[in-house]
């Protein structure tokens, strides 16, 4: 096993966990107190203005009305598009834009590169003249994704970084690890680029990479773009889960476990289980109007500790 | 001095003022106010004010937070903050909105988007400690230093560093007020992280953590309410009188003699007002009991202790009592055995007993709660009502979007359905429904008169919506057209009877500001004289 390898190994386990761990952590925290915001997108037959079951007489003899077709769609628009930024950031969006669109094109192009090396294990030749049309049709592919991947990203991931520099709104809230941040994908972008230029523009020495990866062999030996490629595709990996370029994690909770969140409570309910744990919690505030070590359900009740409050 | 160029670090600045309010840099309002002498002045602190209130952040005082009177106070009020921002963090101490405040402490990517979405930093010229992520950029790296762990190693490494001192935390609880909750910020964020939240929090930790809050929305506020029965400070006996009163003055008006249900067990409907309407604007709930008497409605009044008052200013401030002021709205529910509870024309108390008291409410406490809007919308469309729509025909009207029950519930349609049907000349203002703009007395904002804070109130937090007002009635704005801007909500309506005061609006343009059921029953014509008297009250 090479060096190279091990590395890439290491990432991808960080990566796993440490996207898991966030995801994990956040689903775990206990039930908040609604703080839904609208226009929510499911709410059926409302969502183009923004309304939402409470505009019904009696809301609640009635059956929550849910597309879940117009969810998706404000969401394929948010992630693919990255429509808020369109609508309320325009100048912004001109780099935010091409550097997701990059990155959703890398993913692809990585997604190729699997393929193709699990189909090579098969014993399906990925090739421009394999006869087969799936093959060609991943081989061709798998160049497009790189070339377009790495050129809308390197644009985006530019622009942004001198965005950061030169604005001022912008400028006084970044931090060091802000800019590090872009500068890392600069250059994975534009190393990803030098692999097409001047490396491996069909990925065959990837593919056969990944493909060793799978089978646990060791690795042979790869020019040395590519192997910055890979090194630095491994520190993005290792890096990542501690920063909040995670947010296409956050981003469900965002929006489906607080934003559009508009569960009511109902009696005997998920919801009103969890609500019951939760009333259970002690307190610990210090203010004199709370009586420290309470529950919440005691806390709620207690008006006592209010007289408590005047005399302070 | 103050600083051109503010950082979230000049916050834990040891001396000096941090911004200066210069009203020549906001943003212009429309004619007949596109001259900055008609506007009303912020006016400075007095020496005494500022010799003993905390007003270092932009020389207002909202809170009026007394000053240590030495550094062992300073130093104990730290360690306060710094308990009470570990518990924010801490889900027994704060599961209520753990998981929405760590989401945004996480995922915000500093893009500023949020910023011209807010009508404070927009309408002051964009002044920096307005901005809404300036506030959280500050918690964001104090959250980062002081809760995660190994956390002062790593901020210094990435460069987000920020000091913590008293200077600090007294600017950062002004800054709390400062921010109307009105959550446009959030709506425009692509990540979901939410600024109003940030605000939210930071008032609980100040006031359950280290007991300083707004006296009006604690000691006057929700402390009030509980003991005498109504933050006006109004008693159950104090409340029998004033329907009493009211009763009598409806029999005036209307001819219209019947008694009001007060505690009537069994009915189906439970109406709870903002308590603030029987002494500022009775001819609000005297409007609901003409409409609800002709409709023939099931409903009653509480004379219960809380019962006749709906706010709860803990939805702004605090949780605690939040929850114990939801509690009470509930068991006087129950007493009386009612179907449901409706909500009169008060914002907060819709959104408080609605939808965020919705998850403290279990077994039989979960009684159903309604929207007085929804349930006037269907009276309205039934036809309970003769209705001759042309009786309003004589001004224009406009809609205010009350932010706690468009944006943040998604009532939007009801109170429109209404008013086409009974307001011919309604027009809308720009933006409208859940993009409105708040009227600038949201949060609490709207009762609190301390120092000069209602000077900054009326020329910059209610600056956005006195521009959409005046420009939607720019064609018809001299005094010979009168105008009516419907404000469905208590605090609104209060916050624009003060902002209409501040600039003379009703006698230089004639306009007039209510609520929604004095236009349904103004348009009644079982009642000969009009419902709306056009004075100015």
């Amino acid at each position: 096993m090479s060096v190279l390898q091990l590395l890439i190994y290491l990432s991808i386990v960080v990566l796993a966990i440490g996207i898991i761990y966030r995801a994990l952590k956040i689903s775990r925290m206990p039930v908040h107190l609604r703080w839904d915001l609208y226009p929510i997108p499911h709410e059926k037959g409302k969502e183009h203005y923004g309304g939402s079951y409470f505009e019904e007489i009696n809301w609640w003899t009635k059956p929550m009305k849910f597309s879940l077709v117009s969810e998706v769609k404000e969401m394929s628009k948010e992630i693919f598009l990255i429509q808020s930024l369109y609508r309320n950031n325009r100048p912004l969006w001109f780099f935010s834009f091409p550097f997701h669109v990059g990155l959703y094109f890398l993913i692809m192009y990585a997604f190729l590169l699997l393929l193709g090396a699990v189909l090579e294990i098969a014993g399906i030749t990925i090739a421009a003249a394999s006869g087969n049309v799936i093959p060609q049709l991943i081989y061709v592919l798998t160049m497009v994704f790189c070339f377009l991947g790495s050129v809308l990203g390197a644009f985006g991931a530019i622009g942004l970084f001198f965005s950061r520099l030169f604005k001022k709104d912008l400028r006084t809230f970044s931090t060091h690890s802000d800019y590090f941040n872009l500068l890392l994908l600069t250059a994975l972008f534009v190393s990803c680029f030098a692999v097409w230029l001047a490396a491996d523009r069909s990925g065959d020495v990837l593919r056969s990479f990944i493909g060793q990866l799978m089978l646990f062999k060791p690795a042979s030996p790869v020019p040395s773009a590519v192997a910055l490629q890979l090194i630095l595709t491994a520190i993005f990996f290792i890096y990542l889960p501690f920063t909040h370029m995670t947010h296409f994690v956050g981003k469900y909770f965002t929006y489906h476990k607080v934003r559009w969140e508009d569960h009511p409570n109902i009696r005997g309910g998920k919801i009103e289980k969890a609500v019951v744990e939760a009333l259970g919690y002690r307190l610990n505030w210090s203010a004199p109007h709370i009586k420290a070590g309470s529950t919440w359900a005691e806390a709620a009740t207690d008006l006592d500790s209010l007289k408590k409050g005047e005399k302070k | 001095m103050t600083k051109k160029n503010i950082t979230p670090g000049d916050m834990a600045r040891q001396n000096g003022q941090l911004a200066d309010l210069d009203q020549s840099k906001f943003l212009p309002l429309p004619p007949p106010y596109d001259k900055l002498e008609l506007e009303p002045k912020i006016k400075p602190l007095t020496a005494e004010q500022k010799e003993r209130y905390e007003c270092s952040l932009d020389g207002v005082s909202a809170v009026m937070i007394p000053k240590p009177k030495s550094e062992e106070e300073k130093k104990v009020l730290v360690d306060k903050f710094l308990s009470g921002l570990k518990k924010l963090f801490n889900r027994e101490d704060n599961w209520t909105f753990l998981q929405a405040l760590v989401l945004t402490m996480e995922y915000c990517a500093k893009c500023q988007t949020c910023s011209n979405a807010c009508p404070i930093y927009q309408q002051t010229g964009g002044m920096e400690i307005y901005r809404p992520t300036y506030r959280s950029e500050i918690m964001r790296r104090l959250y980062k230093k002081y809760v995660k762990p190994g956390g002062r190693f790593l901020s210094a490494l990435s460069g987000d560093n920020i000091d913590v001192n008293w200077e600090m935390i007294a600017r950062l609880i002004e800054l709390t007020y400062r921010c109307t909750l009105c959550r446009r910020c959030a709506q425009t964020c692509p990540i979901g992280a939410d600024n109003g939240l940030v605000t939210h929090e930071l008032r609980k930790l100040f006031s359950q953590e280290m007991g300083i809050t707004v006296k009006q929305l604690h000691e006057v506020g929700s402390v009030q309410h509980i003991q005498k029965g109504s933050s006006t400070g109004m008693t159950p006996a104090g409340f029998t009188d004033n329907v009493e009163f009211m009763e009598d003055e409806v029999k005036e008006r209307t001819g219209m003699d019947f008694k009001w249900p007060v505690d009537k067990a069994g009915a189906d409907v439970l109406l709870i007002h903002n308590a603030g309407e029987f002494l500022a604007w009775p001819e609000n709930p005297e409007a609901f009991a003409i409409i609800l008497e002709a409709a023939g409605i099931s409903y009653t009044l509480s004379s219960d202790l809380i019962g006749y008052d709906g706010v709860n200013y803990g939805l702004w401030y605090d949780d605690v009592q939040l929850a114990r002021v939801a509690l009470k709205h509930i068991e006087t529910a129950k007493k009386l055995g009612v179907k449901k509870i409706v909500i009169g024309e008060c914002g907060h108390s819709h959104k408080a007993l609605t939808v965020i008291a919705d998850r403290i409410l279990t077994g039989d406490y979960n009684i159903p709660r309604e929207s007085s809007f929804t349930l006037l919308n269907e009276i309205v469309k039934s036809g309970r009502l003769k209705l001759d729509k042309s009786r309003n025909e004589e001004f224009y009207v406009t809609l205010h979007d009350p932010c706690n029950v468009v944006r943040l519930m998604g009532i939007v349609e009801p109170q429109r359905e209404i008013l086409r049907a009974v307001a011919p000349r309604f027009r809308e203002m720009e933006p409208h429904g859940v993009h409105n703009y708040c009227c600038g007395g949201g949060s609490g904002f709207a009762i609190m008169p301390n120092t000069n804070f209602p000077d900054w109130r009326h020329t910059v937090a209610g600056r956005a919506k006195m521009k959409q007002i005046l420009d939607v009635y720019q064609d018809v704005i001299g005094p010979e057209y009168k105008k009516y801007v419907c404000a469905p909500c208590s605090n609104c309506k209060g916050q624009i009877r003060e902002l209409f005061n501040a600039y003379g609006v009703f006698e230089r343009c004639n306009i007039l500001y209510g609520g929604l059921v004095e236009l349904i029953v103004n348009a009644m014509t079982d009642i000969k004289e009009p419902f709306l008297t056009w004075e100015w009250h």
